[in-house]
C-alpha cells in the first residue's frame, strides 16, 4: 500500500467514528463531496428558512469553496452591529474535527469565525474530513495546529451549548442551540 | 423537605465555619432543605463520570502524566511566573502578581474604572469568590453580571456556592422558578428549564451586548505560549471574553503549567471527572489579547483589544512550602471528590464548605488561602472513607489532606478532645471491657450510662453501642485450637496469619473464627496472630502522632510474619486499607510499606488468588445446592473499593452460582466512629437512607435473600433500620460449607 491509500483509509475511519459521536451529542451532520457545487446545495439547505445567514470569512478551507453560496442574497458576510448581534444562523469553517468527542475546532482569528459560531441560535460548521484527529489531546499535536499561519486561539465546540443548571438539561443556552456539521470528503461520501 | 426560599438560615450566615454552631446549624440547613436536590445532581454526575472514565482507555495513565505535569509545574512555579510574564507582555498584554485579595482586587478595580466601566460581565471564578471581587466592584459603582446560569441564580438568592462546577447544585427546578417569580416581575411562565433558561438568557444577552469588561477565570495557563484554558458549557465564557475590547482573566498562580501543548493531557480528564463527559460544548485555547477584532456591539469605541491576566498568590505560595498542603496545589478543581463523597451528596457545599471552596478538597484551599484552620472545621464531614481516592485526576490523596487539617484544629484548639481520646484510644477500653463484657454492656446501654456519654464523650444516644463478645477471638481460638481441631499442615505452600484487628478480637470474634474454621476446612494452614491496634481508630480522629507510632509497632510484627512465609489476612476493610494505603505516610518507611502492603489480603481476594493459582478448588467443599435462595446483596465497604478489593466476594459468590447484586453506594455513612457522634448522627442516618433503600427493594424482590457487608461498622448501620441478619461474607460461607 502506498502512503497515500493508508491516509485515506485512516481517516475513512476516524470520520465514521466522528459522524458516530456528533449524532450522539445531539448535533446533525452530513458527509459531502468536496466541492463548491455540493457545498452551497447544503448550505441553503441548512440555512432554509433564514432571513440571513452570517457567513465567516474561512480560517482554514479555501474561500473558493463557498463562492457559490456567497451568491445567495441571505448571505451577509461583512455584517453591521446590529446584524452581528441578531442574525439567527451562523456558517463558518473548522479547522479540524475529533472522533472520539465529536467536537469541530474553530478559531478566534482576524475572521468573524468565532462570533458567527457563538452568536447565532444556528451554527453550520463546515469541516475537511482529512484534519479528523482520533482524540482531543491529538489536536495539539497534529499538522494543522502547528502551523504558523493559524491563529492559535480557538475553541472545541463539542455539540449545542447547554445547561442543568435550571434543574434538567436545557439545550441552548449563551450559545447556538443547533449545531450542523458539514463533513467535506474527498472520496464518495456514501463510503462513509 | 422544606423549602429553601423560605428557610430561617440563609447559606450565607453559616458560610464562615470558624464561627461558633455555624457547622452545625449549616448541616442542620442542608439536611431540611437541600439533600434532595444535592443528591440527585451529584449522583448525576458520578454515574456519568465512572461511565465517562471508562471511555478513556489509558485512563489511568492519564492521570499519572497530569500528576507528574503539576508536580513539575508546581516546583518550577516561580520561573513558570516569570516566562508567563514574558510570554503575554510580549504580546501586548498585561500581567499583575497579586500577594493578597485585596492586591487583587484592587488592581481589577482600577483597571475597570481606568475604562470608565459602568457594566462587567463575569464568568465563573471560584477564586474571583476567593477575593471577594463583586463586592469591591460594586462598592466602586461597578454592576457585576454573573452570566453562568447557577452564578446567575445564586446572585438572585444571594447564596454563596454549594459545588465548585456547579454552584447551585442544591436547589431544584421547582426552587429556582420560585426565586424568580418572587425577584422577577415579568408575565413569562418560569415553571420549566427551557422557560426559566430563556428567561436567564434574555436577560443576561443584554447585558453581553452592554457590558465594557469581561472578567473571567482560567482552568489553567500555560507559560510557554501565554494560552489560557476555558471549559464550559454555556457559551458565556466564550461572550465574556470576546464580547467586550477588555478581558481580565483571574487566576490562581497554581493554574500555571509549562506548556500549551499539555493542555491535551488535562482536557479529556477535566471534562470526564467533571461533569461525566468526553469534552464540554466549549473547550476555548485562548493567547490573549485575542485577533478577533473589537465588536463594539456596546455602542463602545475601543479601538483595541486589552487583556489582563491577574495571577492571584494569596496564600498559594506558603502552601506550596508546606509539606502537607503542597499537594492541593495540584488540584484542578474538577469535584470529582465532592460527586464520589457520601457526605458531600447528603449535605453539599454551605454544609461541607466555607464561604467558597468546598467539598474533600475544600477544606485545604479555605486553610490554605484564608490562613485561618478554623474555617476549615468542614473537613470533619470527611469521614476518610477514600472514595475520592481513585477518581481523582491527579492523584491527591485528599482523605491524608483532611487528617492533617483534623490533627492542625485539634492542636489549635488545644488538643485531642474526650471524644478524639476515646475513638482513637478505643483499643484501650475494649482491653479493660473484655474483663466482664456482659456487664460492660449492660451499663453502657442503660439510659444514665447513654446520657453521659453523649454529654461528655458526645456520642449520639440513639446509637446502639456494638456489644463485646463474651469471649475474645484470642481466646476462642485458642480452645478451638486445643480442642477442636489442632493446626495441621496443608496442601497449599504457604500459610496464612489471620489479624486480629481491635474489631474483631473484641467485638466481632465470630468473623474472625469463621475465617480460621473457613480455611482450616479447605485446607489451608492458618493462624492468628496477636491483637494490635493498627492505629486506624487514631488516624480517623487526627490524631496522626499517636497512628504513626501504633503504625510503627505493628509494622515489624507483621514484616516479621512475610518473612517467616506466612499472607496476612485482615477482616476488617478499614484494617487493610491501613496495611495497604495510609502506612505509606504513617510508617514513612516505603520497603517497610510495600512489604506488608503486598502480602496483605481481605480473605476473598485470598481465596480468588489461590484459586486463579490453581491452588483451590472450591466446588469439591462445598454442596450447596439445598440453600433456600441464589440471591445476594452485598455492600463492598468503602475503602476496600478504594484498594481493589471490592469485588473478589462478588466474584467468588458468583462462581458459586449466586446472583450477587451489589449495592452503588459510595459509603455507607457510618464510616467508623463518625456515625457514633452525636454531631454527625443525622449526616451519618441520611447518608444510610440510599444503602438501606436497596436492601430494602433487594428483599423486596426476594424477602430470602442474603444480605452481606463487609465492614463492621457498615453492618451496624444497616443493623441500626433493617431487622434482617447480616453477615460478613465469611460468616456466611461458612454457613453453606455446614
Amino acid at each position: 500500500m502506498t502512503g497515500v491509500t493508508e491516509q485515506t483509509e485512516y481517516s475513512a475511519d476516524l470520520a465514521g467514528v466522528f459522524v458516530e459521536s456528533v449524532r450522539n451529542l445531539g448535533a446533525t451532520v452530513e458527509v459531502i463531496k468536496k466541492s463548491p457545487e455540493t457545498l452551497c446545495v447544503s448550505l441553503q439547505k441548512a440555512t432554509d428558512g433564514e432571513q440571513f445567514v452570517l457567513l465567516a470569512d474561512p480560517d482554514f478551507l479555501e474561500p473558493e469553496l463557498f463562492d457559490l453560496f456567497r451568491q445567495d442574497k441571505r448571505v451577509v458576510s461583512q455584517p453591521t452591529k446590529e446584524q452581528l448581534s441578531t442574525i439567527h444562523a451562523g456558517v463558518t469553517d473548522a479547522f479540524c474535527g475529533v472522533a472520539s468527542t465529536g467536537s469541530v475546532c474553530v478559531s478566534v482569528s482576524k475572521n468573524l469565525t468565532s462570533p458567527a459560531s457563538l452568536l447565532t441560535r444556528k451554527h453550520i460548521a463546515v469541516v475537511d474530513a482529512g484534519t479528523i484527529v482520533q482524540r482531543p489531546r491529538d489536536v495539539f499535536s497534529a499538522g494543522s495546529f502547528s502551523m504558523k499561519n493559524l491563529n492559535r486561539s480557538f475553541s472545541f465546540i463539542t455539540g449545542p451549548s447547554a445547561t442543568a443548571d435550571m434543574g434538567p438539561l436545557v439545550i441552548g443556552v449563551h450559545g447556538p442551540g443547533e449545531l450542523h456539521i458539514i463533513l467535506l470528503s474527498g472520496r464518495d461520501p456514501h463510503g462513509v | 423537605m422544606g423549602n429553601i426560599n423560605d428557610y430561617r438560615i440563609k447559606p450565607r450566615q453559616v458560610a464562615d465555619k470558624a464561627v461558633q454552631g455555624a457547622l452545625q446549624e449549616a448541616i442542620g440547613l442542608a439536611l431540611d432543605v437541600e439533600t434532595e436536590a444535592l443528591r440527585h445532581n451529584t449522583q448525576t454526575f458520578n454515574q456519568n463520570r465512572y461511565i465517562a472514565v471508562q471511555k478513556i482507555d489509558d485512563y489511568e495513565d492519564l492521570k499519572q502524566r497530569a500528576r507528574n505535569i503539576k508536580e513539575e509545574s508546581i516546583a518550577d512555579l516561580p520561573d513558570l511566573i516569570g516566562t508567563l510574564t514574558k510570554t503575554i507582555e510580549g504580546r501586548g498584554g498585561h500581567v499583575f502578581l497579586a500577594k493578597s485579595r485585596t492586591e487583587a482586587t484592587g488592581y481589577i478595580t482600577n483597571v475597570c474604572l481606568s475604562h470608565r466601566a459602568r457594566l462587567v460581565v463575569k464568568a465563573k471564578s471560584i477564586t474571583s469568590e476567593e477575593i471577594g471581587l463583586n463586592h469591591e466592584l460594586e462598592n466602586a459603582g461597578i454592576e457585576v453580571a454573573e452570566t453562568d446560569l447557577a452564578e446567575f441564580i445564586l446572585q438572585v438568592s444571594k447564596e454563596q456556592p454549594s459545588h465548585i462546577v456547579a454552584p447551585a447544585i442544591h436547589r431544584s427546578r421547582e426552587t429556582i422558578s420560585e426565586l424568580f417569580k418572587r425577584n422577577f416581575n415579568t408575565d413569562l411562565p418560569l415553571e420549566t428549564g427551557e422557560e426559566l433558561t430563556r428567561f436567564a438568557r434574555d436577560i443576561l444577552r443584554k447585558k453581553f451586548l452592554s457590558a465594557d469588561i469581561g472578567i473571567t477565570g482560567a482552568n489553567l495557563i500555560a507559560a510557554d505560549e501565554g494560552a489560557i484554558l476555558l471549559v464550559e458549557s454555556e457559551g458565556n465564557i466564550r461572550l465574556t471574553s470576546q464580547l467586550p475590547a477588555v478581558h481580565i482573566a483571574v487566576a490562581g498562580i497554581e493554574k500555571i503549567i509549562r506548556r500549551t501543548k499539555d493542555f491535551g493531557t488535562f482536557i479529556e480528564l477535566l471534562a470526564a471527572s467533571g461533569t461525566g463527559q468526553s469534552l464540554t460544548s466549549y473547550t476555548s485555547i485562548l493567547e490573549p489579547p485575542v485577533e478577533l477584532p473589537v465588536l463594539n456591539l456596546n455602542g463602545r469605541t475601543d479601538s483595541k483589544r486589552e487583556f489582563h491576566l491577574v495571577l492571584v498568590d494569596n496564600g498559594r505560595m506558603q502552601m506550596r512550602d508546606d509539606e502537607d498542603l503542597r499537594e492541593t496545589l495540584f488540584c484542578i478543581r474538577c469535584s470529582a471528590c465532592m460527586n464520589s463523597c457520601a457526605n458531600f451528596q447528603a449535605v453539599g457545599g454551605h454544609a461541607f464548605g466555607g464561604e467558597c471552596y468546598t467539598g474533600g478538597i475544600g477544606g485545604a484551599w479555605t486553610l490554605g488561602t484564608t490562613g485561618n484552620i478554623d474555617k476549615a472545621k468542614f473537613a470533619e464531614l470527611c469521614t476518610g472513607c477514600s472514595r475520592c481516592v481513585p477518581n481523582c485526576p491527579v492523584k491527591i490523596d485528599i482523605p491524608g489532606l483532611n487528617a492533617v487539617l483534623k490533627s492542625r484544629l485539634m492542636e489549635h484548639s488545644g488538643g485531642p478532645s474526650f471524644q478524639q481520646r476515646f475513638f482513637s484510644d478505643f483499643s484501650k477500653s475494649a482491653d479493660i471491657a473484655a474483663m466482664a463484657p456482659g456487664l460492660v454492656n449492660w451499663i453502657s446501654n442503660l439510659p444514665p450510662t447513654r446520657a453521659i456519654m453523649e454529654k461528655v464523650i458526645h456520642i449520639d444516644r440513639r446509637r446502639k453501642i456494638p456489644p463485646f463478645a463474651n469471649r475474645t477471638l484470642s481466646k476462642q481460638y485458642l480452645q478451638y485450637r486445643k480442642a477442636d481441631y489442632p493446626a495441621q499442615g496443608g496442601e497449599t505452600t504457604s500459610s496464612v496469619v489471620v489479624f486480629a484487628d481491635v474489631y474483631t478480637n473484641f467485638n466481632n470474634p465470630g468473623v474472625g473464627m469463621s475465617t480460621v474454621r473457613v480455611f482450616d476446612r479447605f485446607g489451608i494452614p492458618v493462624k492468628l496472630s496477636r491483637v494490635f491496634d493498627d492505629g486506624r481508630g487514631a488516624q480517623s480522629q487526627g490524631l496522626l502522632k499517636d497512628a504513626s507510632k501504633r503504625a510503627g509497632e505493628l509494622a515489624p510484627y507483621l514484616v516479621d510474619l512475610i518473612g517467616g512465609g506466612d499472607e496476612i489476612i485482615v477482616m476488617e476493610p478499614s484494617v487493610l486499607s491501613m496495611f495497604r494505603r495510609d502506612y505509606r505516610t504513617l510508617l514513612s518507611n516505603e520497603p517497610q510499606f510495600e512489604r506488608i502492603a503486598a502480602h496483605s489480603f481481605d480473605p476473598f481476594e485470598y481465596l480468588e488468588k489461590l484459586t486463579a493459582e490453581g491452588h483451590l478448588e472450591i466446588n469439591r467443599h462445598l454442596n450447596i445446592t439445598s440453600w433456600n435462595t441464589r440471591h445476594i446483596f452485598y455492600h463492598a465497604h468503602c475503602q476496600m473499593k478504594t484498594i481493589g478489593a471490592g469485588n473478589s466476594a462478588v466474584d467468588f459468590f458468583s462462581r458459586l452460582r449466586f446472583t450477587v447484586d451489589t449495592s452503588n453506594v459510595e459509603c455507607c455513612g457510618m464510616a467508623g466512629s463518625f456515625g457514633y457522634k452525636k454531631e454527625y448522627y443525622g449526616v451519618s442516618k441520611r447518608v444510610g437512607d440510599d444503602l438501606i433503600d436497596q436492601i430494602k427493594n433487594a428483599l423486596a424482590a426476594d424477602p430470602a435473600a442474603v444480605i452481606l457487608a463487609s465492614g463492621t461498622s457498615c453492618r451496624e448501620q444497616i443493623r441500626s433500620e433493617l431487622t434482617v441478619p447480616v453477615y460478613h461474607p465469611m460468616e456466611f460461607l461458612e454457613q453453606l460449607l455446614a
